[in-house]
């Protein structure tokens, strides 16, 4: 469950230490004040909770609880009554997250953790918290309780729920502290030395996490054992002790995110939240499937920039989509069960935040679901419901008081309560004053006329067809003062003022001469009823079906897995069948049935789809066995020299749309690798181009073999770095160790001895029970290398010269390993035997050389002459162009040293599966295999080949056919929402002209920012025309 | 055919020392006797394919080319050598339009790098004097059938003016076909930025607009001023010399075209608008996007250099295959353009397989063809020696065992200028070396 267990500890406490008021304060200035914190609030439509509504209550308030709610009842003797009528009363708002500043722990402090970034053992309550200013902005908006939650790191510290009162106004004169340590912020930041990527990121969080839980069994060993030693302390590490059941809230920059946090915690099995990026649409069903609980910020994405012709292509579709369906955010994820919570967090002005709440109830939230997110699940999600959220006896006395229903656009928040104790944020406007008044001007001349007020207090003298407004008015209290220049009453200024009493006006003027007159005014009629400013349209024409991803070429469901029947097609089957002609496949549930010469195909199964494949050519699916696609924000962690814990698999990126592109070109699984910028890089994955999963682990290969990425020479030892590059703190290239393959060797070597002895210590272990002695630290960089040792984790290195290859294979030879890969290894063909005897196989650049230094000796007949030495030979892109031509890649085997066809395309599909070990799964059309496979137009070694249609689990995920409907449709899509995005902005601009709205408080800021849009559009006009100044032609605009 | 002297194993000594990029590949004499390729099938681009033809080449000249045998006048002061060439293709050498072969040995050895010059104007450096004629990536490359290259410094806003080369001779003199192709400019980008993005404060945005404009200011200075001083020049001889300046002239005069390296839409209409108000003859370079300004292009005969198909899509949305289109989209619109590689320096080779792919994707194989040999020759302006076979042009051509724009295909003889090639290199001997080592 996402929620602590409540401590119904606390929450006596606090309601002690409420009750009391008797707390230790600083001795009085004068005579002691008393203050009866006894309030009854009577006659308030009150809506107690989401969807309970009570007429004509009575709401008790004492020493800042809620004694109780009662429809109806007296109030109690003694309390302080305040007449409601007319008036709706909602729980006061709860913030779930407000990031404030607060105290780093100190360098010298005992127990830091060695990374700056991890520091769990801040306390948002340490700093100054709130700031006064903060404080007011969040109560005009309706809140009373917010949690705070230090900024900035990766375990940010500890946040604490407190109330939005003034400290003066409380007990003790502190703000309350409703609850300490309702979670620990978790954020996936970078840079600044370790960790400098996403995947980095996600490795240190899981190690502290293991580090907390070990540390716990630690203290608790040694407490039973009194002869123990003391453990150092250790502050980071205790904060985050599982036993505490601090929740992790893990900050999320996307949908994505939300995911990978999910994976971490039910790996630690910690309780966690999800504070929101606004993006969880595009897979609530993936989010609510992983049990996250969200926050979910009300920052909805900003339609992109469109001026021109090229800007409006430049915006994607993606983008454009992401704008539309921003605001369904909230309904959707609540429509798929997620529990979800509202935050002002990443909101640019938190001032917007109830006209995007009115945004998301247009986009079919309901208001009660939208006052839930507000109200009772933040505190539900925070564990406590108990003390916040809603209007019910023991609750906290936090209210909020509109003359509106809170969702309404012209509703106004009169008074926030918060701990019992009343703010007021807006005083309403007496009542009456707007309609017509006969107006008598005694001993004057006119001594008659009529005025018209409206409800913003604009007062028009009406003397005959002649109209004059007034200006100046003003309007305090029931006082009203206004000017009236205008030849009709005489040259100069007139200065009314006028108060209300007993429903007339009685008043007094100064004439332009100073001499003074009174005047009185009866009402003669009603205001007239005035026109609203247009409600926005209801969104009713936002798509609700979605696609995966968002965006262009975005699937509405997988592909189906029909049985296939594909026949008359040349089959280049990379199986001992070699090139088959005429030949004839049979798939069903996504496997190879047959594949093979027409004489002995078996019947094909019932319903099969036929697919005439004459004059085709169908090859196994290429494998790309180096490929940086997909890897999210950052595919080096190159900070440290080893960095083994880090997983490709954290940080796949399903969305990335060079998948869709790969596929195009009959890629059907690629080995997704670390980065080459340090001698151990990370863990690598093998990928199935499955487009438009939900959950990225989809595209996992099953049964594939781990791997992990080495690297040598020149980018490990950073030969071609400029000097002082590097993150901070990773040493600058002359004084960073590695600086030469001597130390790269070195390197290598210590950390398999490091891997040998930790093997050694855990086996030790391995059986000891508790309360048996603690075993040794997990390290999941030792755990990853003694994987390595124990063969069940493939080394794919980047290396190039023969030294550097021969030195890895003799140290690998040292320890048993045998390699996967030797990755570009431009120079194997000079150490073919070696690599033979030490790697399942090479995996080469078809032709490129001279780039650097190394590889000045590399030649396009290398994957020939290891072919011809018994090397497996694969070639690869490490780029996301060059994978789409690999099949051209193969054919450059036939062209430099004679490799025969059907071998050549084995560099490309059978080889690079048995390198990665998934030789028994892919890579060729062989019975029981699976259908990933890619249908040619030629030969796929002829460079005017191109690819038709490739399949991956029996899954037609590209066709040329599919590729027209993609363009159709996203061609109409764009069209749809560039116009949807122009529409908005000329109402934008026509809002904004001539006729401000009549009703409704209009934010000073936005006009603000309305204004700034306009002068820079003006600017960029000029300047684009500055620029066309040589013009003979006309930038295109957009129709 | 004329036999070679080759020792193999001096080679392989050799090309162990080959570090600093010093090509050891034997060169080639000038022509002494007039040759005749017989019995072939003849490309000459310009013409259709002749099926058993025959080309005359005399003193690096292309002499005669015909269906049939070519019978000598008699009285002729030698008799030409006759090679069968049965089954074979000839085709003009192929011409990478821009590159910087010769002009870096190993990308990332900043000492072989010979690119770009100091300062954003620098038009008075050009490409021919820095090319080695020694570097080892020049056999690797016409070994593949590249014979003939553009040669384009990098870097700034006027990086200076293209060369054009044959890809062997003793010295760069002997490798010049063009010394000074024309000026190049690597067109500032105009995208104006976001006006309101996560990412770019106000201040930003204004420093960028001011970037852009300040950009094209200093371009029309460029130019404005090259102009008052050519002019103050030819009033008064005494001023004294300007190297820079002077380096404008040919541009300003109509004499070369202006190679302007353009992706965007908005940087291509800039940068037609800019040569159209002066009268230059423009050349676009890159031009990514040219598929968005047909009208425009044609508009103004503005011609294009393409830079490769084995591209990415620059946007997210389009089709997966915009730049393989793209040569077809510019063929069928009529527009003048031919197709430079895209590849680094070291692989110009794989300019043929560049040109296949607009094959698959649309583009006639003849268009293709023509785009990397007759259109590229066009473009560069020495048409009148190379990129087709004819009478009079030099006799730079290739001898294969198929189509060139097809991987598998090998060449198997090539002459440039009448200089019989080896087509052997570094990488060759290499292979040939270390299959040694493996010899059982």
């Amino acid at each position: 469950m996402p929620h602590p267990t409540p401590r119904p500890l606390a929450a006596a406490f606090l309601l002690a230490s409420a009750l009391s008021a008797q707390a230790v304060t600083a001795p009085p200035n004068g005579p002691r004040p008393v203050d009866p914190r006894w309030h009854a609030l009577m006659h308030a439509r009150l809506v107690a909770r989401p969807g309970t509504m009570i007429e004509d209550a009575t709401i008790v308030l004492r020493d800042g609880l809620v004694v109780s709610v009662e429809a109806g009842a007296a109030p109690p003797a003694g309390a302080r009554v305040h007449d409601l009528r007319g008036r709706f009363v909602y729980p006061g708002l709860v913030e779930p997250h407000l990031p404030v500043e607060a105290p780093r722990p100190e360098r010298a402090s005992p127990g830091l953790h060695w990374n700056e970034k991890v520091t769990p053992q801040r306390r948002a309550l340490d700093g100054e918290g709130t700031t006064k200013a903060l404080r007011e902005e969040l109560r005009r908006l309706g809140y009373g309780a917010a949690a705070i939650a230090p900024r900035g790191g990766i375990f940010r510290g500890e946040a604490a729920m407190v109330l939005l009162h003034e400290p003066e106004d409380a007990p003790g004169r502190r703000a309350t502290v409703v609850r300490e340590g309702v979670y620990h912020t978790v954020g996936f930041e970078t840079g600044g030395g370790y960790p400098s990527s996403l995947m980095g990121a996600i490795a240190l969080v899981r190690q502290t996490l293991l580090d907390a839980a070990w540390r716990a069994e630690c203290v608790a060993a040694q407490g039973a054992d009194p002869a123990a030693v003391p453990l150092p302390p250790d502050e980071a590490l205790a904060a985050l002790a599982p036993g505490r059941a601090v929740p992790l809230l893990f900050d999320a920059t996307d949908e994505l995110d939300a995911l990978r946090a999910a994976k971490i915690a039910k790996e630690a099995r910690r309780p966690f939240l999800v504070l929101g990026s606004g993006l969880e649409f595009r897979r609530v069903a993936a989010l609510a499937h992983s049990g996250a609980a969200v926050l979910v910020p009300l920052r909805f994405p900003r339609a992109p920039e469109i001026r021109s012709a090229a800007e409006a292509e430049l915006a994607t579709l993606r983008d454009l989509m992401a704008w539309e369906q921003g605001p369904t955010n909230a309904r959707r994820l609540l429509a798929a069960g997620v529990r979800a919570a509202f935050t002002t967090d990443k909101l640019e002005k938190r001032g917007e935040v109830h006209a995007q709440v009115r945004k998301a109830i247009r986009h079919g939230l309901s208001e009660e679901q939208a006052l839930g997110m507000l109200t009772v699940e933040p505190a539900r999600l925070l564990g406590l419901e108990g003390l916040l959220g809603e209007v019910a006896p023991k609750r906290l006395a936090n209210l909020v008081v509109c003359d509106g229903p809170l969702f309404a656009e012209d509703s106004q928040i009169l008074d926030v309560w918060v701990g019992g104790q009343r703010y007021v944020i807006h005083t309403p406007q007496p009542q009456g004053l707007a309609g017509t008044w006969a107006a008598e001007f005694p001993g004057r001349d006119p001594a008659r006329a009529d005025l018209e007020i409206n409800s913003k207090s604009r007062v028009t003298l009406v003397l005959g067809d002649k109209r004059v407004a007034a200006r100046g008015e003003t309007l305090r209290e029931t006082r009203l003062s206004f000017v009236v220049a205008d030849a009709a009453l005489g040259a100069g200024s007139f200065a009314f003022t006028a108060t209300l009493e007993a429903g007339a006006l009685l008043g007094e003027a100064v004439a332009p001469d100073g001499t003074r007159f009174s005047w009185r005014a009866a009402r003669s009629g009603d205001a007239k009823p005035e026109s609203r400013s247009s409600r926005p349209a209801d969104a009713a024409d936002v798509p609700q079906d979605l696609l995966l991803p968002l965006g262009a070429y975005g699937l509405p469901a997988p592909p189906p897995q029909d049985a296939l029947l594909l026949e008359g097609a040349t089959l280049w089957t990379s199986g001992p069948a070699g090139i088959v002609e005429d030949g004839v496949l049979i798939v069903e549930q996504g496997r190879v049935v047959y594949a093979g010469p027409r004489a002995q195909a078996p019947p094909p199964p019932a319903g099969a789809r036929r697919i005439d494949a004459r004059g085709k050519h169908v090859s196994p699916g290429i494998l790309d066995c180096h490929s940086h696609t997909g890897i999210a924000r950052g595919v080096n962690e190159g900070s440290h020299a080893v960095t083994a814990e880090v997983r490709i698999q954290d940080v796949l990126d399903p969305d990335d749309v060079h998948w869709y592109r790969e596929l195009a070109g009959g890629v059907t699984a690629v080995n997704q690798l670390h980065g080459s910028a340090n001698p151990i890089g990370g863990q690598s994955q093998t990928t199935k181009l499955r487009w438009g999963v939900a959950i990225p682990d989809a595209m996992h290969m099953e049964g594939a073999k781990p791997g992990i990425k080495f690297a040598l020479g020149e980018n490990v030892k950073r030969a071609n770095a400029p000097r002082g590059f590097g993150p901070p703190g990773a040493g600058a290239p002359e004084t960073r160790y590695p600086a030469t393959r001597m130390g790269v060797e070195v390197v290598l070597r210590a950390s398999f001895a490091a891997a040998r002895d930790y093997t050694l210590a855990r086996e030790r272990f391995s059986g000891v029970a508790p309360p048996g002695p603690v075993p040794p630290r997990r390290d999941l960089q030792l755990e990853a290398l003694a994987e390595i040792l124990a063969g069940e984790r493939l080394i794919h290195c980047h290396s190039y010269r023969q030294d550097e290859i021969l030195a890895l294979a003799r140290l690998a030879g040292e320890y048993g390993i045998r390699l996967g890969t030797y990755q570009h290894a431009l120079e194997a063909y000079k150490v073919a035997p070696e690599v033979k005897d030490s790697a399942l196989g090479a995996s080469l650049f078809s032709d490129w050389w001279a780039y650097k230094m190394e590889v000045f000796d590399a030649i396009p007949e290398a994957g020939a002459i290891l072919h011809e030495q018994g090397v497996v030979v694969s070639f690869n892109s490490d780029s996301d162009e060059l994978a789409r031509r690999l099949n051209g890649e193969a054919a450059k085997a036939v062209k430099y040293g004679g490799v025969a066809p059907a071998d050549a395309l084995r560099f490309v599909t059978l080889n690079p599966a048995i390198q990665l070990g998934v030789a028994g799964r892919v890579g060729s059309l062989e019975k029981g295999k699976d259908a990933d496979f890619a249908i040619w137009s030629a030969s796929p070694l002829s460079s005017y080949a191109r690819c038709e249609a490739t399949f991956v689990d029996g899954r037609e995920y590209f066709s040329l056919a599919q590729d027209r409907e993609h363009r159709a449709r996203i061609g109409a899509e764009r069209q749809r929402l560039v116009q949807k995005v122009l529409r908005g902005e000329e109402e934008r601009r026509a809002a904004h002209g001539d006729s401000r709205p009549a009703t409704g408080p209009r934010d000073a800021d936005e006009e603000e920012r309305e204004e700034a849009r306009r002068r820079v559009r003006l600017r960029m006009e000029r300047a684009l025309h500055a620029r066309l100044g040589y013009s003979c032609c006309r930038v295109e605009e957009v129709r | 055919m004329r036999g070679f002297r080759f020792v193999s194993l001096l080679a392989a000594a050799a090309f162990a020392h080959d570090a600093c990029g010093q090509d050891l590949t034997p060169r080639a004499a000038p022509q002494q006797r007039d040759v005749i390729l017989e019995n072939a099938t003849l490309h000459p681009v310009a013409l259709p394919p002749i099926e058993g033809g025959a080309l005359w080449f005399r003193a690096g000249r292309i002499h005669a080319i015909q269906r049939g045998r070519i019978e000598v006048p008699a009285g002729a002061a030698s008799e030409p050598e006759r090679i069968d060439l049965r089954g074979r293709h000839v085709y003009p050498g192929l011409i990478g339009a821009v590159s910087q072969v010769g002009l870096i040995e190993i990308d990332q050895v900043r000492a072989t790098v010979d690119t770009a010059e100091t300062g954003s104007f620098t038009p008075e450096v050009r490409a021919l004097v820095a090319v080695n004629p020694d570097s080892t990536v020049l056999p690797v490359t016409r070994s593949n059938g590249v014979l003939a290259s553009g040669v384009f410094p990098l870097g700034g806003v006027v990086p200076g003016r293209a060369s054009v080369i044959q890809l062997e001779g003793w010295t760069w003199e002997e490798m010049r076909v063009a010394d000074d192709a024309g000026l190049v400019v690597n067109w500032p980008g105009v995208r104006p930025p976001p006006r309101f993005s996560w990412a770019l404060d106000q201040r930003r945005v204004e420093d960028e607009e001011g970037r852009i404009r300040e950009s094209l200011r200093n371009l029309d200075e460029a130019f404005d001023s090259a102009q008052a001083y050519l002019a103050a020049r030819a009033a008064d001889p005494r001023l004294p010399v300007d190297v820079r300046k002077e380096a404008y002239g040919p541009t300003l005069r109509g004499a070369k075209p202006l190679f302007v390296r353009a992706q965007e839409v908005e940087q291509i209409q800039s940068a037609v608008a800019f040569a159209v108000r002066r009268g230059f003859r423009l050349v676009l370079v890159g031009a990514r996007d040219a598929g968005r300004c047909l009208d425009l292009l044609r508009r103004h005969e503005v011609a294009v250099i393409l830079e490769g198909t084995h591209v990415m899509p620059p946007r997210r949305d389009a089709d997966y295959d915009e730049i393989f289109r793209l040569p077809a989209a510019l063929e069928a619109a009529g527009i003048r353009w031919c197709l430079a590689s895209g590849e680094e320096f070291y692989n110009e080779r794989n300019l043929p397989y560049q040109a296949a792919t607009a094959v698959a994707f649309g583009l006639s194989k003849e268009a293709a063809l023509r785009a990397v040999t007759l259109s590229a020759a066009e473009l560069l302006g020495v048409a009148d020696r190379l990129g087709s076979l004819e009478a009079g042009k030099d006799a730079t051509l290739i001898v294969t065992n198929g189509d060139p724009l097809e991987y598998a295909t090998r060449i198997e003889h090539a002459w440039i200028a009448g200089r019989k090639l080896d087509l052997r290199n570094k990488q060759t001997e290499l292979a040939r070396r270390y299959r040694e080592r493996y010899r059982k």
